[in-house]
């Protein structure tokens, strides 16, 4: 008996620390997402309050129960809707193209690399060719370069070719990884080659069971990656920044630190843009989680 | 049968594309790299004259240079956030388990800093770094608040990752520590810390790679500052090779100081994660 109760405490003690941590998790988008719907002079005041001072319980009773209504109150709930910041942050700041651009970017570079990706995994995992092993160990030795000295080089390349300054020139170094080609062949080499033997003997091609037979059975893994693939493009900001000066061009990221530049005074406005530029993330995890089977230990090589 | 044996010449064409890409971006790139640090580089010829040695020189002894600055203070930076992480991640994976409700929404709040940019991360905690005393203003703090920054956003991707290896952990090696009058302490050191061992190698290494990198959240809140308190290596390579015309040369020899200190924890790392052998024993 004694036993069960201490499990029960443990358990409940778990849980506290549990809600403590993710209320810790939880806070900073609270505050943005509060913060991004107070006016000017709110934020001003009271950056604390996670509810703006307009929409607080107490001043709401006040107006419509006890009919007190207050003249600046009335202004400020009617002048500051609630999504004011939003609209002006698209109005002003253009955040709806940099939201573009990262779409775009993010999707270019999802369906290209997936393309590629599983065209030499496949080759990798199915084909015989002299120099197999050379090639793939090579691959892999490159997922231990470290980006930062890759950075500068990558640079010169791009410049070298032209593409500083242009939208090929931002999505050009995502089109192909070695995280991704491993990934891939560890999937199509546990696909049973009997598939593979039949669809040959009634004449199928090796382009035809790739995109007939194994693509189709590789689906979670693919999905998998490309969702990270589509965050990692989605997140990226320090190369962006570094081959991009066109601000047509800007992605989210790269399109926040200069509208945080230009708008330095106006923070209810920056975090709005950047609620905008995170929901769309959150929202496609949240959609396809189902389909993320053992996704994080598949994904768990890469950070 | 005998036909599975033939070489497959196509196979060329499958992997070139990937291959190319690959290569050019990596191994190629480094190599450029490499040439870039010998060299005075001078971006309006885009090139520059040979000067052997002279740029690492330069970035070791140099007046002007900040890297022994920089470099203690992205190793500070490193160690916090390593040690701040794993005594979050872990503890709480630990936890997560035990707490036997509320598991999906635990998961769902702590992976979310994973799937948000990074640039706005650090806008959030920009503003709350200055309700809680203007942290990011005085150069003892600043560089502190960071790390905290940091361990907040990659605790819950690890505190999952933890969370995978402790549940391919076989129950019934709990239970026979149980019969044998184990207590917890004594599984966690026996049982749960040798299961969790390549996981543990895993997120310290990759953690460490990862900070080492730190780059967004110091261009975003500091820009290196105050007093170069948070003056970082990615910070400082950028600002050199893309701010102050002529110094690529110098970012890029500063870029391969860099890589020799990742590659000595990339080396550890495959060492210690080849050696693991817990399920033939």
């Amino acid at each position: 008996m004694s036993f069960i109760t201490k499990g029960k405490i443990g358990t409940a003690l778990a849980l506290v620390v549990m809600c403590i941590g993710a209320w810790v998790m939880a806070f900073p988008y609270l505050f943005a997402i509060g913060s991004s719907v107070k006016s000017r002079s709110e934020f001003a005041k009271d950056r604390y309050s996670l509810i703006p001072p307009r929409y607080q319980p107490t001043k709401l009773w006040n107006v419509y129960v006890n009919g007190k209504s207050d003249p600046e109150h009335a202004e400020q709930l009617q002048k500051w809707y609630p999504t004011r910041n939003y609209v002006e942050a698209v109005v002003y700041g253009g955040i709806d193209r940099f939201l573009c651009n990262s779409f775009l970017y993010a999707v270019i570079i999802t369906s290209v690399s997936l393309f590629f990706n599983t065209l030499a995994a496949y080759a990798f995992a199915r084909m015989k060719f002299p120099g197999r092993e050379v090639l793939f160990n090579t691959l892999l030795a490159t997922m231990m370069i470290p980006s930062v000295v890759t950075l500068i080089p990558q640079f010169l390349v791009i410049q070298k070719i032209g593409l500083v300054d242009h939208w090929l020139g931002v999505v050009l170094p995502g089109f192909a990884g070695a995280f991704g080609i491993f990934l891939l062949r560890q999937f199509f080499l546990n696909i049973p080659m009997e598939l593979e033997n039949a669809a040959r003997l009634d004449g199928c091609s090796r382009w035809g069971i790739l995109w007939l037979i194994i693509v189709p059975l590789s689906k979670p893994a693919l999905i998998t990656l490309g969702l990270f693939t589509f965050m990692g493009a989605w997140n990226a900001f320090e190369w962006p920044l570094v081959v991009l000066s066109n601000e047509n061009y800007y992605p989210l990221t790269v399109g926040l630190a200069l509208f945080r530049d230009q708008n330095g005074q106006d923070w209810p406005r920056v975090l709005a843009a950047g609620v905008m530029g995170s929901a769309p993330l959150i929202a496609l995890f949240y959609l396809a989680q189902k389909f993320l089977v053992g996704g994080i230990s598949l994904s768990g090589m890469k950070t | 049968m005998k036909k599975r044996s033939r070489v497959d010449w196509g196979a060329y064409l499958y992997i070139a594309p990937a291959f190319l890409l690959t290569i050019v971006f990596s191994l190629f790139s480094m190599g450029v790299s490499f040439w870039t640090s010998l060299h005075n580089w001078d971006p309006f010829r885009g090139g520059g004259d040979f000067v052997g040695m002279d740029n690492y020189r330069r970035v070791l002894t140099g007046t002007d240079s900040v890297f022994w600055v920089a470099l203690r203070n992205t190793t500070l930076y490193v160690v916090m956030v390593l040690v701040g992480m794993i005594g979050t991640a872990l503890p709480l994976a630990l936890l997560c388990r035990k707490a036997k409700y509320l598991q999906g929404l635990f998961r769902t709040l702590y992976f979310l800093p994973s799937i948000t940019p990074g640039v706005v991360v650090s806008l959030i905690f920009y503003q709350l770094f200055g309700l809680w005393g203007q942290l990011l203003d005085k150069s003892t703090t600043a560089l502190v608040a960071i790390a905290m920054m940091g361990i907040w956003s990659s605790m819950g991707y690890n505190m999952l990752l933890f969370l995978a290896g402790l549940n391919e952990i076989p129950i019934d090696f709990y239970e026979a520590a149980r019969i044998d009058g184990a207590n917890s302490l004594t599984e966690f050191w026996h049982i749960t810390i040798p299961f969790l061992r390549n996981t543990l190698v895993f997120v310290i290494v990759m953690t460490i790679i990862g900070a080492y990198q730190v780059f967004t959240s110091v261009y975003v809140m500091t820009g290196g500052g105050p007093e170069r308190s948070t003056q970082v290596l990615a910070f400082d390579i950028f600002m050199n090779a893309f701010s102050v015309s002529g110094q690529m040369g110098y970012a890029s020899a500063a870029a391969w100081l860099l890589f020799l200190v990742i590659s000595v924890f990339v080396f550890i790392q495959m060492r210690l994660m080849r050696s693991q052998r817990i399920y033939d024993e």
